[in-house]
């Protein structure tokens, strides 16, 4: 339309005007909008609380590696990993709200406490150690006193934690019940307490126990534990999601250790010493090991041992390997086979003057009475050497290793150096004491031929189980000494990903020396010391040895005259062609009674070995059927 | 070269662009009709994305509640083999055998093995 002065104007219908008012005030929206995000983003300080809850945090996650399984010869699993719920309870919830509630809040909480009472009732049926009224009791004083986490019993598995779910009140969940678990992994045992030291375990690093490692758990936690993975988190309108825009490290599970234990062998050897032992008062503790001669592979390892707040034996302490005393008279295959070896002796049935039990140019030793017992009742005063070993005479082997070495000591400690009984060689478990040698070198230490006399039956010397097992092991296995080992490999989804398996350690000896005291030993338990063992289902040749540990003051007696008594047999079977080695000590507190080695560790061998026999594969004899 | 345009173009091209806005016909003056298509195949691609993320995200609480499934089955897996494992001892069957009446035993002399 145009005017009287010549300007054209825009003539505006109503709908024009309507939209064009929307589209000013939308404008004017969005740039209000615009300017208040300029704002929020240049100058808002929200509230941190508020600022946290809003936004959706991304967290890291660790992923727990799956620890690998240790299972013995066989495949069957000695230790695994299992979860455990220890159970707890919020006693205060709801109580708020029922207190806000002045109309039926009171008759709600009423509802709620015999609600916990049943609960009670069924927790003493779960937990025994407290009763139901002690329960109901804890119960009410807690949500009186707002205490907002009881701890009910010790931790419980899954079928257990089930049927607390279950319970009255605990199964209306967190919120209404105050149900509150916490899960964590455990190690299982499926044999409870059979090789238990020896598997060991790795205590918490929050443990004041300073011994945190121990056993094949402790030794191969760095194969066991695996590696830990991660993964970041998010929070959603649907809960805890993976972030998938991050990334992630998938964890690496454990590997398994297969063990050389032979869990049924473990099992015969843990009856046949704990029924020997657990009768016996004065005894502080006991091992027993069996090993494969021509391996060395341990096939079982027993460790008994009296806790001090225990009335029984337990697998507490690893005796077989933790602890070096005076071997006694097992030591004297020690010198037998250094004087066969060094040509000292030719045979056997070479003799010795008896001299009524006293070993010429020693001082403080002494008279062996059986000697004088043998030359009474044999009326002679010459002594064969392997009447001496069945016997088990300090006499001849004092004489024989003064009479040969007292010139050249060095020797007979070099020797000893070279059987391994002077070290604490590489073993698959943490703990091996290293065993004590005197030597002429020795300046801190006045050295006498006494040393020599008394080191020659088997005092003087600190050595543990193992390493004794050890040195007989090598006769057994004509002169060649194994490595004594645990682990037979390390696998990974049952494929072997570390083989270990035997090790030669050395050659101690000639085949003709360790046949020649396969014969001593063979004589011991036909007519020796060891007689108990000669009606065993398959023929044993071994050693018994007794010696006695000192008290603080250096002396063997106390001041009742009583002993501190270390009993020891060790020895192999079948004995002409040996497949296992085997030891047995007693250790017994200071007691009047006697602990020799021919007593309970001989008989708990010939249980062992009578029980081997028939379900070893290795005895079955074999039947050619005719053509 | 010369200058084709002054400072006070920027003025200039400021105050229609504000009156244009005005109006409502800044986007008719720029021809963004030209790039209706783009616009729109933008505008897919964002509704895309956030779709997408969505569906992740509801395959992601998923895995998880699997996951936590899976845990479970693991754990009583875990627990049965325990058991089972538990109940192999050979001092455990012993007693049982003999606590059930029955007549096997340990065995009293080595099996014999049949050579041909």
């Amino acid at each position: 339309m145009e005017t009287n002065n010549g300007i054209v104007k825009k003539n505006r219908d109503r709908i024009g005007v309507i939209l064009y008012v929307v589209y000013v005030l939308l404008l004017a929206a969005s740039v209000l909008l615009f300017v208040k995000i300029a704002g929020i983003q240049l100058f808002f300080n929200p509230n941190p609380k508020i600022e946290r809850a809003l936004r959706p945090v991304s967290r890291a996650r660790s992923i727990e590696p799956v620890r690998g399984n240790i299972i013995d010869c066989e495949g069957r699993l000695l230790a695994m990993s299992c979860p455990t719920y220890q159970i707890a309870m919020d006693c205060t919830v709801l109580r708020e709200e029922f207190a806000k509630d002045t109309k039926n809040g009171a008759a709600r909480e009423e509802e709620w406490l015999q609600k916990a009472k049943a609960l009670s009732t069924e927790l003493a049926k779960v937990f025994p150690e407290k009763s139901a009224d002690e329960y109901w009791r804890l119960i009410r004083e807690g949500r009186r006193g707002g205490k907002k986490y009881l701890r009910i019993g010790k931790p419980v598995d899954r079928n257990v934690y089930k049927r607390i779910c279950s319970f009255p009140l605990f199964n209306e969940g967190k919120y209404k019940g105050g149900l509150i678990t916490e899960q964590q992994n455990i190690r299982i045992y499926p044999y409870g307490k059979l090789a238990r030291r020896t598997i060991g375990f790795v205590r918490n690093n929050r443990s004041n126990v300073g011994n945190t490692h121990v056993g094949l758990e402790g030794r191969f936690d760095y194969e066991l534990h695996g590696r830990e993975g991660k993964e970041w988190t998010k929070y959603t309108d649907a809960g805890l999601v993976l972030d998938n825009d991050s990334t992630k490290v998938r964890p690496e599970d454990g590997k398994d250790i297969r063990t050389t234990i032979n869990i049924d062998y473990q099992d015969i050897a843990w009856r046949a010493l704990y029924s020997e032992i657990k009768e016996e008062a004065d005894l502080e503790g006991a091992c027993l090991v069996l090993m494969e001669a021509s391996t060395g592979a341990i096939r079982s390892m027993v460790n008994l041992y009296r806790d001090a707040g225990s009335a029984d034996f337990e697998e507490v302490s690893n005796l077989a390997i933790g602890r070096s005393m005076e071997p006694g008279s097992v030591f004297k295959t020690v010198t037998l086979m250094q004087v066969l070896s060094d040509g000292h002796i030719k045979s056997l049935d070479e003799t010795i003057p008896t001299n009524h039990g006293v070993i010429q140019g020693v001082k403080g030793v002494k008279a062996d009475d059986h000697i004088r017992d043998f030359e009474r009742r044999n009326s002679t005063n010459m002594i064969s050497i392997i009447d001496g070993f069945k016997m088990s005479s300090n006499y001849v082997f004092g004489t024989m290793a003064v009479s040969n070495y007292a010139k050249k000591p060095m020797r007979f400690i070099e020797n000893i150096h070279s059987y391994k009984l002077g070290e604490a060689f590489d073993f698959d478990l943490i703990g091996l004491a290293t065993p004590t040698i005197p030597s002429p070198k020795d300046k801190n230490r006045y050295w006498s031929t006494t040393d020599l006399a008394v080191m020659g039956y088997g005092y003087g010397t600190r050595e543990t189980p193992l390493h004794i097992l050890c040195f007989y092991n090598a006769i057994a296995n004509k002169g060649r000494m194994m490595k004594p080992y645990l682990v037979e490999d390390v696998e990974k989804d049952g494929i072997i990903k570390e083989r270990r398996g035997p090790a030669l350690m050395s050659t101690i000896c000639s085949q003709a020396v360790a046949d020649t005291i396969t014969r001593a030993l063979k004589a011991v338990t036909e007519e020796g010391t060891a007689r108990r063992l000669k009606d065993a289902r398959c023929a044993v040749a071994g050693k018994t040895g007794t010696s006695f540990g000192t008290y603080a003051d250096g002396n063997y007696t106390d001041e009742h005259g009583r002993h501190k008594y270390q009993g020891t047999f060790v020895g192999f079977f079948p004995a002409d062609d040996p497949i296992y080695s085997v030891i047995c000590t007693v250790f017994s507190k200071p007691t009047s009674k006697q602990f020799q080695g021919g007593g309970i560790p001989a008989r708990a061998i010939k249980s062992l070995v009578n029980e081997l026999y028939n379900i070893d594969p290795a005895f079955r004899p074999c039947l050619t059927a005719a053509k | 070269m010369d200058k084709t345009w002054k400072i006070q173009d920027i003025g200039k091209w400021l105050n229609n662009s504000f009156r244009a806005i005005l109006k409502g016909e800044f986007l008719l003056r720029l021809d963004v009709g030209r790039y209706f298509i783009h616009i729109v195949y933008t505008f897919f691609l964002f509704a895309m994305v956030i779709w997408i993320s969505l569906m992740i995200e509801s395959t992601m609480n998923k895995v998880e509640r699997n996951k936590a499934i899976l845990h479970e089955l693991e754990i009583v897996n875990t627990q049965k083999t325990f058991e089972v494992v538990s109940l192999s001892r050979r001092s455990s069957v012993n007693a049982m055998l003999e606590q059930m009446g029955s007549k096997v035993t340990e065995p009293k002399n080595p099996a014999t093995v049949l050579k041909k």
